[in-house]
Formats: C-alpha cells, sequence, structure tokens
C-alpha cells in the first residue's frame, strides 16, 4: 500500500517527467527494455536511487516534452469537465476528470511509443546510412585495424594496445564503450588519414553482431579476450555467444586472431593452440619470474635471445596475458623493446577495472566495472593471493546471465569462499540467495553481510574499513536491476 | 538482534560534540554490522530524554533546528523493573516498554563522562560502553586523577588546586598562592570539563586572574598547573578492561603557545596545525614521531594511567613531555574521546565498525564480571530495632 502511494505521488507530480526519461535513459532509449521495467517497478519513488538523469540534450527534450503534453492534456481536461458542468458536452466532467486522472499512463506508454516511432523512422535510416558510409573509410584506410572482441577484457585490451602501441605508431581507438555499429561509424567518421594503427572494439550482444561489425570494419588483426556468460538474456546460451565470437575468423583475411586461452570458456572451442596467448606467454614469447603485488606486476617474456623485462601498474595476474600479446604484438609491429617496455610500465588500472585506491591505509580494489565471472576468477584469484589484515568481498552479483542466472552466482559464491575473505557483503538482490548457497557449498566460514542500501554501504566505507585492509569491489548493479 | 541505546546530547558545554560522535562514529557503525538494533535517545541541553529512530539524522541537529522535531515527540521516561526499559506515551496515554540490552553512553564532559549517567545505568544494571562511575568520576576530575597518579608513582606536574570557597576569599588569595608555588606561565583549567574549554594560558598575575575567573565560570574547582618547558604533547587512545590495547601514540601538530583550544580542536579543523593525518581534533601525527624508547616509555605511562585510574572500555590518557629531560607527565584523561578517536584507530588497523563492536563486547564482560560478585549479605541488624 505504502509503494503505490508513494507511486502515485511520483505519478501526479513534477518528478514523473524526469522518472520516465531516467528510466528511458537507463535503459539506453530502447522501448522494450523501458516498458519491461515500468512493469515491473512496484514503487516509482525509489527508481532514481543510484544515479541521477544526465541532462543531455535529447534528456532535456523528453522531460519538456512530456511536462508541455501533460499540461496540455490537464487543460484539456479541465476544459471539457468546463463544457460539461455547463451542459454542452454530456459526461464531460467525467470524461475530463478520466483524461487528467490517466495522463501518467498516457505519457509512460506513450513516450515508448514515441521514441519506438523516433527509432524506426528517423535513428534506424540515419545510422544505417552512417554505417554504409563508414564501411569505405575502414576499406580505404591504410593503417592497421586490431578488433578486440570478447565477453570481457574488451575495454582493458584496447586501452593496452592504444597506451603500447602510442609509444611509437599513431594509433586510434574507439573511444569509452562505444563499440557499436554506429558508435564504429562516428569513430571512422573522424578518421585524419595518418593512422598508423586503428583499434576497434566490438561490443557484440546478440548473434551475428560479430559478424555484422566485422564486416563494416574489416579487421587485419582481432584479439578474442574470453569468454564467459554474459548477455544470454540474447545469446541463451554460451555456445551461441562462442560461435558469434569465433565467426570472427571469417573475416580477419590474414587469419591473425589471437585467443585468450586463460579463459577457460574460450579455450574449449579453441583447435589452433598456437594462435593463443596465455599466463605463459604469447606468439612464442615465454613468460617467467612473476612478482606480483597490490603494486602491480612484474615479469620476464623471452623469445630467443629477446628478453623484455615487463613492468606494469595492472594488478593480478590475469593481466599477464594481455600484457604478453600487447608487449608481443607491438614488437611484431616493429616497435623497440626499450620502447614496448617503458610504455609497459605507465599501464595502470583504468577507471573500475581492479583499479586500487588507498582509503584510510586501506586498499580498496574497484573492479565495479565488471560483470562477469571470468572477471571474478580473475579478482578471487588476486583476493587469496594478497597479504591483508582482513579480507573483504563486496559485490551485488552479475546480470544478463539469462537461463545460467543461478549455476553462474553458485560459482560465483564458491570462487569466493575459495578466496577465503573475511567478510563478504552482498548487496540483496535477486540473485543473493545463489550467491550464497555456493559460499556454504565451499563451507565459507567468515562473515556474511546482506546490505539492503548500496548506496548506503558505498558512501560508509570508510567506517568499514582501517589500515591494512584489501577491499575487493566487484560489479556494481545500476537502478534497473532488482 | 540486540537493541543498543545510544545516548547523546545531554547538559553539558560539549552537547553539540556529543551528537556528532554518536552519530558519525558510534551508531553508524554500530547499524552497519548488521548485529544490532540502535535506538537512539537524546539528551536535550535542558535533560529532557527523547528516543525516536528520526533523532539518528544528523541534518536534523546541523541544517535544522531540532527543537522542530523534538515538538512532534513526547519524552521519555526509564523503568529499572526489569534491566533498563524505555516508556514510551502514545497519544492516547498508552504506554509502552522497550527493553535495552546495551547502553552505549556518548555524552562528553557534564552528566556524561563524569558518572553520573554511568550511575543511573549501574543501578539499572544493565551493560554499558565506557569506565565504571567510580573511574569516570575519577578521570573527570583533572585534580583527583592526578592525586590518584601520583599515588602510582606516575609524574605529574607541579599544580595547585582551588575551589570556590577560595575563589570566593579574593583572587589576590589565589595569585599569591600561585605565585609563591608555581612558576610562570601556567595553565588555568576547570577540573571538570573537557574539549579544552575555559582553559587560559596566564603568562603573568594579571592573566592569571582572568583566567580563574574565567574557569571559575564553568566551574566550582580549577587546577592551576605549571607550563611544561619544551613541551611535546602527546595523547594515547587506549581500549579494554584488563586486557589493554593502546592506539598509536599521538602528536597534536600545534605550538605550545597554541594548545588546543575549543576552535583550534573542533571549529578550526586544525589549522594551525600545517601537516599530517585530520582527526577528530585537528591535524595530528599519528604515530608521534619520537625516539623509540621514549615512545615505548610513554606508551607505558599512558597504560600505567589507564591502570591506575580502574579505567575500562575506552579512554585516552594526556601526556606531557620534556623533550630536554624526556621526562613524562601524566597530563589527564578522557573517558570518551571525541568521536574514539576513530581516525587513529584506523590507522592502528581497528575499524570503526570493529571499535563499536569490540566497546560493546567489553561491556557485556565488564557487566557479567561485575554480576558474578555476590552483592547480597544476610544480616540480623533490622531484628535488633
Amino acid at each position: 500500500m505504502k509503494k503505490l502511494i508513494n507511486s502515485l505521488i511520483v505519478f501526479y507530480s513534477l518528478k514523473f517527467a524526469k522518472t520516465i526519461t531516467y528510466m528511458l535513459q537507463v535503459s539506453e532509449y530502447r522501448p522494450g527494455k523501458y516498458l519491461k521495467w515500468f512493469w515491473s517497478t512496484d514503487d516509482f519513488s525509489k527508481v532514481i536511487t543510484r544515479q541521477q538523469l544526465v541532462k543531455t540534450s535529447k534528456a532535456r527534450a523528453i522531460v519538456l516534452g512530456i511536462n508541455l503534453g501533460i499540461a496540455i492534456e490537464i487543460l484539456t481536461g479541465l476544459v471539457i469537465m468546463f463544457l460539461g458542468a455547463n451542459n454542452k458536452i454530456i459526461g464531460g466532467v467525467y470524461y475530463g476528470a478520466a483524461l487528467i486522472i490517466v495522463y501518467p499512463i498516457i505519457w509512460s506508454q506513450g513516450i515508448g511509443l514515441l521514441v519506438f516511432m523516433a527509432r524506426v523512422l528517423l535513428i534506424n535510416p540515419d545510422e544505417k546510412k552512417k554505417i554504409e558510409a563508414s564501411k569505405k573509410t575502414f576499406s580505404k584506410t591504410k593503417a592497421t585495424k586490431i578488433a578486440v572482441l570478447g565477453s570481457y577484457g574488451k575495454t582493458s585490451m584496447k586501452e593496452l594496445l592504444l597506451k603500447v602501441l602510442s609509444k611509437s605508431m599513431n594509433v586510434s581507438a574507439t573511444p569509452g564503450n562505444m563499440n557499436v555499429a554506429i558508435s564504429h561509424a562516428r569513430f571512422a567518421n573522424k578518421f585524419t588519414g595518418n593512422e598508423e594503427i586503428v583499434i576497434i572494439e566490438f561490443g557484440e550482444g546478440a548473434p551475428g553482431d560479430i559478424a555484422k561489425f566485422a564486416n563494416n570494419t574489416k579487421p587485419d588483426i582481432a584479439i578474442i579476450t574470453g569468454l564467459s556468460p554474459a548477455h544470454l538474456d540474447k545469446y541463451k546460451t554460451l555456445e551461441a555467444a562462442a560461435k558469434d565470437l569465433f565467426s570472427i575468423f571469417k573475416y580477419v583475411s590474414s587469419k591473425k586472431v589471437y585467443v585468450n586461452l586463460d579463459s577457460k570458456e574460450t579455450n574449449k572451442y579453441v583447435t589452433e593452440k598456437e594462435i593463443g596467448y596465455s599466463e605463459e606467454g604469447a606468439l612464442g614469447f615465454k613468460v617467467s619470474e612473476v612478482s606480483n603485488s597490490l603494486k602491480g606486476i612484474s615479469f620476464t617474456l623471452s623469445k630467443g635471445n629477446k628478453v623484455l623485462n615487463v613492468k606494469s601498474k595492472l594488478i593480478g595476474r590475469h593481466q599477464i596475458a594481455p600484457l604478453s600479446l600487447v608487449a608481443a604484438l607491438a614488437l611484431q609491429l616493429g616497435m623497440k623493446s626499450a620502447d614496448v617496455e617503458g610504455a609497459l610500465r605507465e599501464t595502470e588500472a583504468y577507471e573500475h577495472r581492479m583499479a586500487p585506491r588507498d582509503l584510510n591505509g586501506a586498499t580498496i580494489i574497484d573492479d565495479t566495472y565488471n560483470g562477469n565471472l571470468e572477471g571474478v576468477r580473475a579478482g578471487t584469484n588476486l583476493l587469496k593471493e594478497v597479504k591483508a589484515r582482513r579480507k573483504i568481498y563486496v559485490t551485488p552479483g552479475l546480470v544478463d546471465q539469462g537461463k545460467l542466472n543461478k549455476q553462474v552466482h553458485n560459482e560465483m559464491g564458491e570462487l569466493i569462499s575459495k578466496a577465503n575473505p573475511d567478510i563478504v557483503v552482498l548487496m540483496k538482490n535477486s540473485v543473493t540467495n545463489f550467491i550464497k548457497e555456493g559460499l556454504h557449498k565451499e563451507n565459507f566460514k567468515g562473515q556474511l553481510i546482506i546490505e539492503d542500501d548500496p548506496l548506503h554501504f558505498y558512501s560508509n566505507l570508510a567506517s568499514f574499513t582501517a589500515n591494512g585492509d584489501v577491499i575487493l569491489m566487484q560489479n556494481d548493479w545500476t537502478d534497473i536491476y532488482k | 538482534m540486540e537493541k543498543i541505546a545510544v545516548i547523546f546530547g545531554g547538559k553539558s558545554a560539549e552537547h553539540d560534540i556529543s551528537i556528532i560522535t554518536a552519530i558519525s562514529t558510534v551508531i553508524k557503525p554500530l547499524e552497519l554490522t548488521k548485529k544490532y538494533l540502535v535506538v537512539p535517545i537524546y539528551i536535550t541541553k535542558d535533560g529532557k530524554w527523547y528516543s525516536d529512530q528520526k533523532l539518528k539524522d544528523i541534518n536534523r541537529y546541523t541544517k535544522k533546528d531540532i527543537s522542530e522535531t523534538l515538538k512532534k515527540l513526547k519524552p521519555i521516561s526509564l523503568s529499572f523493573d526489569n534491566g533498563l526499559e524505555l516508556l514510551r506515551q502514545s497519544k492516547f496515554g498508552k504506554v509502552s516498554k522497550e527493553k535495552i540490552d546495551v547502553v552505549f553512553p556518548s555524552m562528553h564532559g557534564t552528566y556524561g563522562e563524569d558518572g553520573t549517567l554511568t550511575g543511573l545505568l549501574e543501578m539499572a544494571n544493565v551493560p554499558f560502553v565506557g569506565c565504571d562511575t567510580a573511574a569516570s568520576a575519577v578521570a573527570m576530575n583533572k585534580v583527583l586523577a592526578k592525586k590518584v597518579a601520583q599515588s602510582s608513582n606516575i609524574n605529574v606536574v607541579k599544580y595547585e588546586s582551588f575551589n570556590k570557597v577560595d575563589f570566593k576569599s579574593g583572587l589576590d588569595k589565589i595569585s599569591d598562592k600561585v605565585k609563591s608555588n608555581l612558576k610562570f606561565p601556567v595553565f588555568v583549567k576547570p577540573a571538570h570539563l573537557g574539549s579544552s574549554i575555559g582553559i587560559s594560558r596566564a603568562k603573568d598575575e594579571n592573566d592569571l586572574k582572568n583566567a580563574v575567573e574565567l574557569a571559575f565560570f564553568y566551574d566550582d574547582l580549577i587546577l592551576v598547573e605549571e607550563e611544561v618547558g619544551n613541551l611535546i604533547e602527546v595523547t594515547l587512545p587506549i581500549i579494554g578492561n584488563h586486557q589493554l590495547t593502546p592506539a598509536f601514540l599521538e602528536k597534536p601538530l600545534t605550538k605550545a603557545e597554541d594548545f588546543f583550544d575549543f576552535d583550534t580542536k573542533y571549529l578550526q579543523g586544525g589549522k594551525k596545525g600545517s601537516k599530517g593525518a585530520k582527526g577528530s581534533q585537528g591535524y595530528s601525527e599519528v604515530p608521534a614521531k619520537l625516539d623509540r624508547e621514549l615512545y615505548r616509555k610513554a606508551e607505558e605511562v599512558g597504560l600505567s594511567v589507564y591502570r591506575a585510574l580502574n579505567l575500562s572500555g575506552i579512554s585516552r590518557v594526556d601526556m606531557l613531555i620534556d623533550s630536554k629531560t624526556n621526562k613524562i607527565y601524566f597530563n589527564e584523561v578522557n573517558p570518551l574521546p571525541g568521536g574514539l578517536y576513530i581516525h587513529n584507530w584506523i590507522k592502528k588497523g581497528i575499524s570503526n565498525t570493529e571499535m563499536v563492536e569490540r566497546l560493546v563486547e567489553l561491556a557485556k564482560d565488564k557487566y557479567n564480571e561485575k554480576n558474578s560478585i555476590n552483592t547480597k549479605f544476610s544480616t540480623s541488624y533490622l531484628r535488633q530495632f
């Protein structure tokens, strides 16, 4: 009852337009996703919790449009009521009142329809045109095109390549998380013609995506960073996701497709192991003398007489494979050993990806952009390895795990338990019990805290930690996930 | 879940500091542990007791006038029938009882740290965090605390104490006694107040008279003591009942002449210091950079004071060091350090949530220990009448 009252207060207040626009924005303006969220929400006063509406021009226009529309609807309703009261329209009072009362339904659903129409009639044709035009740009460029794809580790690999190769070459890479066809087209549109290397991140999310992206961009080299359950709402099975990833072989004429063999799932689908890269090395280079701490990782990479001393501020053993591949690839592309070593020394964690920071002497490892089981495996391995006064693991769980949801979260619980943390903090949601099952299966003996309010927990982290603690925070759910 | 009442505010000059200590460093971490149900009890400046979950919201004190919130609430009363119970009266006159398992007093100064509140809690026979009545009373009386320390062969700075009778006899008499027994500059302090309220430094007789007047404005017992030359001021937070755990020895980064007055401690956020960790009391050096042997000795003095004064739960021992002679003097004790001195404990490796949990456990240990002592003794004394 309280939730219903709270929702009605939102519906019939100035917060309505902002709330609806926020839901659209977080749903990436996808009508289906938005409507699904809308109809599964039982308390609209809690919708805007974790983030705020980003006031882009699109969002501002939608808020203004909804408010104007509502104002017109209310005015119209009042006029009908007035005419009804003066016997000019039979039943006008009721019709007018009904028109006013139903405005939240009309506008919440209508805006979904409007966005859908805009996408079909305006946005999609425009994007199609831009994508077609970009095909020519990608074909014409003399730059070596490197495609980065996989269920996880794409952005990190892209940033790593960019950092190292830029030391000696003119390199351009798709910005941020811009990794779908239209982002690739916009990226191509900015080419200067001086690029020597172009790095394109493939953000596959549904069957056929890889083929589509590859067909548009025609990469010379491709790197499959790993496979794990992700976007299974669309792929349905891991096999389907693997099939999509490995379809890249058809499009890379040089056959230079490098696959991360450290990824348990990816490994299953690789027949030619020589194209792989792993903790053991890459492109014929062998890894030795590994030293790993919260300050970074170092190791030796050698092939015949060629020896590279790799040092990086990236943390975790799972970084050995990408560091090795990037180093080997940089040499193959003509960089000098000293330049490669120097560039690798400058590599450090990317925001929210295994990024360590100090909090009153405690080390917080922010891995909140990690959203897959392999990331959990890497994180828990690191937690197992480091020395700390107390080890604390914090997570809400993973999203978009489809049919594997229970299985993945059971395994996640087991991995966490094996890392033997002193405290596990789970943000309460639909997968909490699955993680708990995994923890119990592996006889977790530490303290388990179930937190109802993630924001409250994160903002009070300083009260929870002290000098010498290591806190690993993996993944963070946005308001859309429950 | 155990129900923990956190009592704060109170009829004390340190009322506002108590609110911050209670809400930021006690209530919030207690709730974060997910082990306790926290019942906030706020005592107004005129001594009325209120309890409501709304009183946990710091914004009601900082951004609004708390009296606005209190207008809508009814004061509570206490019952000792079954341990400690809060009695709440509804709008229709119905009284409901809420049993409290443990009390976490978060009041500084008068009626809080001085043993009066703990006396009430001891009568109620409820476990409570911190020192017991006798230890609190001694600790919060700077004169008495020095006497107890002296009896345990702990060095204290040369001092004189004066009461209201002395004050009424005239400032000249006080001044004469100070001049004949102590050397200027001296510090004049109210005997019972913490947070440096009413403390002045007097360089001469004129300063002294003003300082004495100011100190008697706040208290009926004052202390005049010599200034320590080549001063290093250090403080040592300690927790424990029998097994003691010291935090780091901490050195405030202030000059001798800028001794910690109320403004420096709480309002200026340590502007007078230049570097170091910003704690609840401004900038300080944690751990204090002292010669290893001097550090060890100062820590030992702090622990000796804690034992001599029979402190328990948590306290902070302040000491003065003459850096030329390396002589360490006990200065004073604070039975409830502002903000629990949590910045120091965090450096030591004890988080705020761990700290409150430990203090609650220590409270229960002390309670169990006390309740194992027989307080009943049958006599035939009354039969003779």
